[in-house]
């Protein structure tokens, strides 16, 4: 069979057993989706399945520390789990004609050391199984069941696409703060949380960061008029880079600031747009509507559309705001979490028929679907004051 | 200057561009929740247009067969300074009537574009059948929405609308349009009249 080219390869469809909050799921993911639920659902766990993903491939240790640095086996298994049930997570990876050009499944579950160790790996191209594991190798040498093959350069040859392809994952949850004083996380690099954030934008070719700034600064000045450029320094003495913009003044030179004088919401739209230039692998945003007004929100997700349609890149964001589903996102866009005894479900929205039936009336989306997400007794909070 | 409300992020950039085109300054715009959350604050936003010059701006949908019909209804006692507009029945009408620039924006033939934008039922499914049949993917993918979103429209239409009411170059042209449309000619005509209306300040 010939397979789809040209196009960037996403995640398709999910399915996970026993992960954190979660008891088992199955749901298909978008180009753009969008992942709704009451707080404390597991939005954010859900995107962390996909992190962890990216962890694993990383050479030497990667299954290792990425189950070790979230708690363990025991930390990321799921309450509602019987107690030695392994952890199972299988993604299909494809494009919208082919939604399963790759298929990959992990089971694990640990050992009397509380080491993880792996009781299931599987690898399929296109309906033919390239991996099978635990196969004849891992029996006589059972050591060899605390890595993937994946995370193995010298054995994934056949499929280092998938591995490539999780490595591309990029998770993204800017904290201004931590932009501004970067002091406070030296040495991470790649930090989700924005505290290398100048650096990277300052690694970044010459000529590719300064076309990708003229273009940041135009878009930025639709949620902040005043600005009229935008540009990198390094500080002539130390080194780092400062970002540094020109807001419009008395003055007729009007007046340069640095990153330390941008408000939250310049910051986080800042980083939101290069995210979106930056990299072609899934990119997975929290609450990317934080710190932003209403009107600006609206866009965003027209402006997710535009950027996919160019490069095809899949964009998963966790969302409180009705603002964020208001403007033609599609039901099977909208994953629905729903906490219950056993667990957390997670549904699209168009898999609901009171949905679809909503949506027929004329209902916006995001009117349907935001009151589906509020806590049962939200009301409770108000008295809080008073015993 | 005139104070307007208007049912989405699109009409609010269609109100701005009429406007500039004979001209006159749209100052604050209210609304953008869909065309009942108008219909709740009419009373309100008619109360203001005692003081000032307002413009509100509705699609007619299927609600009647003409606006003359419905007007009374909506807002019996209308203020001497408020100038409620209909467009028969979807803005998309409007848009439709720039025969030339529609065609070229959506990569189609202009004998794709029906002459008389007023009588089609429902304009917006109509701009949405003609972007399928587009030549550029980029407006088909953008415009058509994906089998089982369960949207009438694709996942950037509103940002294309905007697009093609803004650009000066390639885009919109009211006079043009107001010329295929007689309730686009009225509803032009209405806000160059308010806007010769005395201002009464308080």
């Amino acid at each position: 069979m010939q397979l789809p080219t040209g196009r960037a390869l996403r995640f398709t469809s999910i399915q996970v057993e026993n992960w954190r909050n979660f008891g088992k799921i199955e749901v298909p993911l978008q180009r753009r989706t969008f992942i709704v639920g009451p707080n404390a659902s597991g939005k954010s766990n859900f995107l962390d399945l996909l992190r962890f993903l990216h962890d694993i491939v990383s050479v030497g240790r990667g299954f290792e520390l990425a189950v070790q640095s979230r708690g363990g086996v025991s930390g990321l298994r799921s309450l509602f789990a019987r107690r030695y049930s392994d952890i199972h997570i299988s993604v299909n990876i494809g494009v919208d004609e082919h939604p399963s050009v790759w298929q990959y499944e992990l089971r694990f579950n640990q050992d009397n050391l509380q080491r993880p160790v792996i009781r299931g790996e599987k690898v399929v191209l296109d309906g033919k199984t390239l991996l099978d594991r635990p196969n004849e190798s891992d029996n006589s040498d059972p050591e060899q069941l605390t890595q993937t093959y994946l995370q193995q350069v010298n054995v994934n040859k056949d499929y280092r696409e998938i591995a490539e392809f999780f490595y591309a994952v990029r998770y993204l949850h800017i904290v201004p703060q931590l932009v501004r004083e970067p002091d406070r996380s030296v040495g991470r690099k790649d930090d989700p949380y924005g505290g290398d954030f100048l650096e990277q934008i300052a690694r970044t070719p010459e000529k590719t960061q300064t076309s990708r700034l003229k273009r940041i600064e135009d878009a930025l000045r639709v949620a902040v008029p005043q600005l009229e450029a935008l540009e990198l320094q390094r500080d002539p003495v130390k080194g780092t880079p400062h970002l540094r913009g020109k807001y419009q003044h008395w003055r007729p030179q009007g007046a340069w600031q640095t990153e330390e004088q941008f408000s939250d919401g310049t910051l986080r739209l800042l980083g939101l747009l290069w995210a979106t230039l930056d990299g072609t692998g899934p990119l997975l945003l929290e609450e990317p509507e934080l710190s932003l007004h209403p009107e600006v929100i609206r866009y965003i997700p027209q402006m997710f559309a535009r950027i996919q349609r160019r490069s095809g890149r899949q964009i998963i964001a966790t969302t409180h705001s009705t603002e964020l589903l208001r403007e033609g996102v599609g039901m099977n866009e909208v994953v629905l979490l729903e906490p219950s005894q056993e667990g957390t479900s997670a549904r699209t929205a168009g898999e609901l028929a009171e949905v679809r039936e909503l949506l027929e009336g004329g209902i916006n989306i995001a009117d349907i679907v935001m009151p589906r997400t509020r806590p049962v007794q939200a009301e409770q909070l108000s008295f809080f004051a008073d015993e | 200057m005139l104070t307007a409300a208007v049912e989405g992020l699109a009409d609010e950039a269609l109100l701005k561009r009429v406007c500039s085109s004979v001209g006159v300054v749209v100052g604050q715009v209210y609304g953008r929740y869909g065309k009942s959350y108008i219909l709740t604050k009419l009373n309100g936003y008619n109360h203001s247009a005692q003081f000032r010059h307002w413009v509100v701006l509705l699609d007619l949908d299927n609600d009647a067969a003409c606006a003359p019909e419905v007007l009374p209804q909506w807002l019996p006692v209308p203020s001497r300074l408020m100038r409620l507009r209909v467009a028969v029945r979807e803005l998309e009408a409007w848009l439709l009537a720039d025969r030339e620039r529609i065609a070229q924006f959506l990569g189609v033939a202009v004998a794709a574009i029906p002459a008389d934008p007023d009588s089609v039922a429902d304009p917006k499914r109509l701009m949405v059948q003609i972007a399928r049949a587009s030549r550029r993917r980029a407006i088909r993918e953008d415009m058509v929405p994906s089998i089982g979103s369960g949207q009438q429209v694709g996942p950037a239409y509103t940002s294309r609308m905007i697009e093609f009411i803004q650009s000066v170059e390639n885009g919109w042209r009211p006079d043009v349009a107001a010329g295929h449309s007689d309730s686009l000619r009225r509803c032009i005509s209405a806000i160059s009249n308010l806007a010769e209306q005395e201002f009464d300040p308080r």
